[in-house]
């Protein structure tokens, strides 16, 4: 069961901020959004399952250098920057 | 009431790979903000990380040197946490299926430091805080880090001490990390608690982060000592938090309150698929593990006959020590070589940064010549040690400043001559001996060794003397 202290929880971890009386709504629609992922547990199985559905194991890359970006790009993105930084204003 | 200390330890290295751990980006250490970056290590939407093979064989290195076991199958996960140093609001990392199970640290008292595992995971980008506002720079985001998780086993602050000199020594020697904490390529986190002594149960403990030297986390953990058996004393009870060290006022301060406490939900990172290790990798960089300091130091006491405190000394870094071993070729004692490099080249390496560099002016093959000049008899000791000095001055070799004069020793003759004469001219010496005064022959020993430029043999010389005074 979810309840409102999950969201609650859930919310902070996510630096979100929910206004009060969204919280029951919320807890309702996470509740109906688990027991649809939940349906996945019915399904009959007779292997051991697996964890990635590729079935691919030891993909790697050479430690090769390639060429980086440049800062301008790096940035364009971003919707604050300074001196070649991503900006994060103080909220609080 | 006595308490006892207990710590563990979680210890972040750099890797030395040329690239990041998911990307093709440079690890180099600085250069300007944002320039070492492309859209997977920012963690933009759609991209695809892949494995850096290297990055395998570095942990696997590293793994092999403290002991530990090599899993077979190893994974990613993802930790989710919400903070500007990772864009993608979530770190890769191993939490179920790590790289390196168990492994051990040795300390010079004979306890085995047990460590739970290593992982290897991406490093985060650097925060400057400034008015309030946060100004973050990727470049760092991506490095290789492995992370080495120690069991609660230390019990001193110099155990604490200890333990992270082992590690970041036996890293810079198998040439994975150049372990500079100043620049945090190396950093620990410490877990503290405090105990009655003789109690079993671990009590509450905490961490203390932000330490950026050995010296650092000796303060920390003193002061986290004392204000956790305080507290216990005055009837209080520690709480389970995360604390900061401030270098500044030397205490430890709460950075993370309560509701902050982790909840990283981690789970399988589908972007990365799984690492079968192959046995026969692992052999192969096992086969290529130089020999590690600990190993080193063992043969220096055991098979060269040196002493535990020079040959600690000796393996501290693997430069003095490859030094070391080459100027050892071939000469009757290792001892003789050891005094060389530890009494007088030492004084020209005065800093650790310069003994680890160890970029000396005579170089292994020309201390070695001079010692075996040694050997064979040809100079004596004290000619040896002030020809070094000169060779030291100059960088040039033993045989520069040696003549053929200087060689040979003394004949019977001469140094009889030598004698009498340091008796005829030392009345009050020679009266001090007979008088029952031991050390005052001495001196004359050391008449003779001046007038004869350091060829005479000391020992040969006092027996002569004793002789002539009868």
């Amino acid at each position: 069961m979810v309840t409102r202290e999950d969201v609650e929880n859930i919310a902070l971890l996510s630096k979100l901020f929910v206004p009060e009386e969204e919280l029951d709504g919320l807890t309702k629609s996470m509740q109906e959004i688990i027991d649809f992922a939940d349906t996945i547990n019915n399904a009959q199985v007779t292997d051991e399952g697996f964890d990635s559905i590729s079935g691919l194991s030891n993909v790697f890359r050479e430690d090769e250098v390639i060429e980086s970006y440049s800062s301008e790009e790096i940035l364009s993105n971003a919707p604050e920057q300074a001196e070649n930084h991503f900006l994060v204003r103080n909220r609080e | 009431m006595k308490y006892e200390l207990v710590a563990g330890f979680e210890t972040h290295i750099e890797l030395a790979t040329k690239t990041k751990i998911f990307c093709g980006c440079t690890t180099e250490f600085g250069g300007e903000p944002n320039t070492h970056c492309c859209p997977v290590c920012i963690g933009l939407p759609g991209t695809l990380p892949k494995l850096n093979r290297e990055v395998v064989r570095y942990a696997i290195r590293a793994g092999l040197a403290v002991h530990g076991k090599i899993a077979d199958v190893a994974k990613m996960d993802r930790k989710n946490y919400c903070y500007p140093d990772l864009a993608k609001a979530y770190q890769i990392s191993q939490l179920y299926a790590p790289l390196i199970i168990g492994g051990y640290v040795e300390l010079s008292n004979g306890r085995k430091i047990r460590l739970h595992h290593i992982h290897i995971e991406e490093d985060a980008g650097k925060l400057i805080h400034q008015h309030g506002d946060t100004y973050v720079d990727y470049n760092r985001g991506g490095v290789p880090l492995i992370e080495i998780v120690s069991e609660p086993d230390i019990r001193s602050i110099d155990e604490a001490k200890e333990y992270v000199e082992k590690l970041q020594q036996v890293m810079r020697y198998i040439g994975i990390s150049d372990c500079k904490m100043q620049e945090g390529s190396m950093r620990c986190d410490v877990n503290i608690s405090v105990r009655p002594e003789g109690s079993e149960k671990f009590g509450t403990r905490t961490e203390i982060k932000n330490m950026n030297s050995i010296t650092n986390i000796a303060k920390a953990m003193e002061y986290e000592y004392e204000r956790q058996t305080d507290l216990i004393e005055s009837g209080g009870k520690v709480i389970q938090e995360t604390l900061r060290y401030d270098d500044a006022t030397g205490t430890t301060s709460s950075m993370r309150s309560k509701e902050d406490a982790h909840d990283y939900r981690y789970f399988r990172d589908p972007d990365l698929v799984t690492i079968n290790v192959d046995p026969q990798e692992v052999e192969e960089i096992k086969a290529n593990l130089p020999e590690l300091p600990a190993d080193k130091c063992r043969r220096y006491i055991d098979e060269l006959l040196i002493p535990e405190k020079d040959a600690q000394l000796l393996t501290k870094y693997r430069k003095i020590s490859e030094y070391f071993d080459e100027a050892c070729e071939g000469v009757k004692s290792a001892k003789t070589v050891s005094n060389f490099i530890i009494g007088q080249i030492f004084r020209r390496t005065e800093t650790e940064a310069d003994k680890e560099i160890f970029d000396v002016a005579v170089s292994p093959a020309q201390l070695n010549e001079l010692v075996k000049l040694l050997d064979s008899g040809k100079i004596r000791n004290n000619l040896a040690k002030s020809t070094l000095e000169k060779m030291l001055d100059s960088g040039k070799g033993a045989m520069e400043f040696i003549s053929e004069s200087d060689m040979g020793g003394l004949d019977e003759n001469a140094m009889t001559e030598l004698c009498k004469q340091a008796v005829e001219s030392n009345p009050k010496a020679v009266a001090d001996y007979k008088g029952g005064k031991e050390k005052a022959i001495k001196s004359l020993v050391g008449f003779v060794m001046k007038n004869s430029r350091g060829k005479a043999d000391a020992a040969a010389a006092e027996e002569k003397i004793k002789e002539i005074i009868g």
